[in-house]
């Protein structure tokens, strides 16, 4: 799943025939003053970050000079909105709002159908009113082969009580939105609001929107705006991470997957998407701190294996490693193995001084053994389940800082 | 007996020719599971192991008479290949192929529900029932054996390769499984752990099932209801991995992409409690199904 800032997505759904106010990016101050000088109207300034509930966060702010947008416009570039500083800021036209609106398109996937939710209640949390007064709230589950029929898009507005112009232009403007959600492969498009303004026009005035990273071979016209996997961070990415995500890029067969975590002292290296969540559990469960998290599997390559090994012990303060992997269908653990001895071997890595402890089991495990062995790592196969190696690596760790302290 | 696979089972595979589905084969036939066709586009004539290739499933169904598919193609390809499956008559379809985008998904998933098609993933590693001998997927790679012996246990797994290794965790207990499934890491699913619980509860020769269980997702939740209102009466051991994730930031997705937490919503406490509440016997380590297999199994025989 891939963010898509608002610039971005402003852009899209205006060039597919959503009435959007005016905007502009701007990256300084000065740039700032420049835009507002010449649109000669109050505008509204937008941090874009990919993060939801900006204005809450103080990320939205208003000015009516080209004065007050350079000074605001600085404030916000300052600015780290949940852990995202701020680089650039949308400036907009503001509107002469006359009422405020909400409508989205997500999956549901409880149901496994694309769902509209629409209301005409302003400000507030949508997920406030459902609970409180669902009867405010429009649901609309959609048939994805038929699409949204205009008449379904009608009677949305109309049972939220929407009649005359203002009906007959947000119909138009949510089949509008129905087709960028496809035609894009969207899991999030939200409008809110989308506006009455006082001359009677509706207009998106804020859009979030959120695409489908897997399907982006077939998005060619998204190049660009969207961030891969981004869904999967609550900060941005650290340099480490980064490196990572070239390690795994490099090479197609198995995945690599790194998160750096805040402190800890044991190199997470573990395996399978259940098996790593296990393993990690274990370990805290234990009083362990892993340094970092980590899902390895799908039958990686050497080199993979050691670029990951590599990077889960560079960071500062790893002491120790864990090695562990569910019992593999198709993972080869000989070239687990070598990846992993190579690079420990390459750090200048003692396992007699640096407790390292390994749970492997699956594909070539005999031979795995044999090259974990010979390099001196503490070697456990099926034998042993993942939370008694979690065990065996605490006690690892405790043995050997006990005598250094 | 085993559920959705058996000594009835006639299998075809999608997508043949390629690389994986071609290793893939190999081990099934190795198995001793009979593969009776295969599926690729152009490739008519062609052999992979000494099973025919189709240019069409239709054909495949009138020289064969299959009635399972194993689909191991490209995203791109994947929705188009469940529907001709479908449009064919096959009713038991084994997604093997990750990353197939959302409304694809969504789209395959549509006609299943209106045909009464079973589906199993996409993004899975397959199911095996050891009994019979019949495996479909990678499940179980070149040696099945090594985890999955037969036996009068269930296993159903969020997560693939936990698949094997609560398996063989259900085999080092002194058992074995009836029918293991990995039923897919993604969210939107063909076939969640209710659907399943409600046919090993028909399964005469299903005593007990375990599950494995990720964040994310309501699966656990909805199987919680359905064994609370009576729909599976059988022991049900549970564990849900990935406590840890809970302490960091909402938003955050560990493991497959069906883990994701967002406010309350697949919480792996939430859904701990909600099991234990409908009488499941939730583990707080992993380790512990072992005696509680014990324990449960144990008291079975003897009541018998």
């Amino acid at each position: 799943m891939g963010k898509i800032l608002e610039n971005h997505s402003k852009q899209l759904i205006r060039q597919n025939g959503v009435p959007a106010p005016e905007s502009w990016t701007v990256s300084s101050a000065e740039e700032a003053y420049g835009v507002v000088s010449k649109v000669g109207k109050p505008v509204v300034l937008k941090a874009l970050v990919p993060v939801g509930k900006r204005g809450k966060a103080g990320a939205i702010k208003f000015a009516d000079t080209p004065e007050e947008a350079r000074e605001m416009t600085e404030t916000l570039l300052n600015m780290t909105v949940r852990h995202f500083p701020v680089e650039n800021v949308l400036v907009e036209e503001k509107l002469d709002i006359a009422e405020e609106w909400y409508v989205s398109i997500t999956l549901d996937k409880n149901r496994q159908l694309p769902v509209i939710i629409a209301t005409t209640e302003g400000g507030v949390e949508v997920e406030e009113l459902v609970r409180q007064r669902p009867e405010k709230v429009a649901m609309v589950h959609v048939d994805p082969f038929m699409g949204l029929m205009p008449y379904q898009a009608k009677e949305i507005w109309s049972g939220l009580g929407l009649s005359g112009k203002p009906l007959v232009q947000a119909t138009a403007i949510l089949g509008k939105l129905y087709e960028i959600f496809i035609k894009y492969d969207a899991y999030i498009l939200e409008i809110n609001p989308l506006v009455l303004t006082q001359e009677g026009k509706v207009m998106a005035a804020a859009s979030v929107m959120g695409v489908d990273d897997t399907a982006l071979y077939r998005q060619p016209e998204l190049e660009g705006m969207v961030e891969v996997g981004s869904e999967r961070f609550w900060r941005p990415l650290t340099q480490l991470e980064k490196d990572m995500i070239a390690v795994n890029d490099a090479d197609y067969r198995g995945t690599a997957r790194y998160t750096e975590m805040e402190g800890g002292d044991i190199g997470f290296m573990c395996g399978g998407g259940g098996g790593s969540l296990l393993s990690f559990d274990a370990l805290v469960k234990l009083g362990g701190k892993p340094a970092n998290y980590t899902e390895t599997g799908g039958n990686p390559p050497e080199e993979k294996v050691y670029g990951l090994t590599r990077g889960i012990l560079s960071k500062e303060g790893v002491k120790g490693l864990y090695v562990a992997h569910n019992i593999t269908n198709n993972t080869q653990i000989d070239v687990m193995a070598r990846g992993i001895v190579k690079a420990v071997k390459e750090m200048g890595i003692d396992p007699e001084q640096f407790p390292i402890v390994v749970r492997e089991a699956g594909v070539n495990d005999a031979e795995g053994k044999r090259i974990f062995e010979e390099a001196g790592i503490t070697y456990y196969g099926e034998e042993v389940t993942i939370e008694q190696a979690a065990a065996k690596m605490i006690e690892r760790m405790k043995e050997v800082y006990a005598c250094q302290s | 007996m085993s559920i959705l696979i058996g000594k009835e089972s006639r299998i075809v595979i999608q997508g043949i020719t390629g690389r994986e589905a071609a290793m893939i084969t190999r081990h099934t036939l190795d198995y001793g599971t009979p593969v009776l066709a295969g599926v690729t586009p152009g490739k008519k004539g062609q052999d992979v192991h000494g099973v025919p290739v189709y240019d069409t499933v239709r054909e495949a169904v009138e020289k064969h008479g299959v009635n399972t598919s194993v689909v191991v193609v490209p995203p791109a390809f994947a929705l188009d290949a469940v529907l001709e499956s479908i449009g064919n008559g096959i009713n038991v379809i084994v997604v093997t192929t990750e990353n197939i985008p959302q409304m694809d998904v969504i789209k395959m998933l549509a006609v299943a529900r209106k045909e009464g098609v079973h589906i199993i993933g996409p993004n899975t590693v397959g199911m095996i029932d050891p009994g019979n001998r019949i495996k479909l997927g990678s499940i179980g790679g070149d040696n099945p054996e090594r985890c999955f012996v037969p036996g009068r246990v269930g296993v159903i797994s969020r997560s693939g390769g936990m698949t094997a290794e609560t398996s063989w965790m259900v085999k080092r207990a002194g058992f074995g499984v009836s029918t293991s499934i990995g039923i897919g890491g993604d969210s939107l699913i063909g076939t969640n752990i209710k659907d399943l619980l409600e046919l090993f509860e028909q399964d005469p020769d299903t005593e007990a099932v375990v599950t494995f269980s990720e964040p994310g997702t309501s699966f656990e939740e909805e199987a919680a209801e359905f064994v609370k209102n009576g729909g599976f009466t059988k022991p049900l051991i549970s564990y849900v991995a990935g406590r840890f994730t809970e302490s960091m930031p909402e938003g955050t997705v560990f493991g497959h992409a069906g883990a994701m937490i967002s406010g309350d919503h697949g919480r792996p406490s939430v859904k701990m409690k909600k099991l234990q509440e409908a009488g499941a016997h939730v583990v707080d380590q992993y380790d512990d199904m072992i005696d509680v297999l014990r324990d449960v199994l144990g008291e079975k025989v003897r009541g018998a």
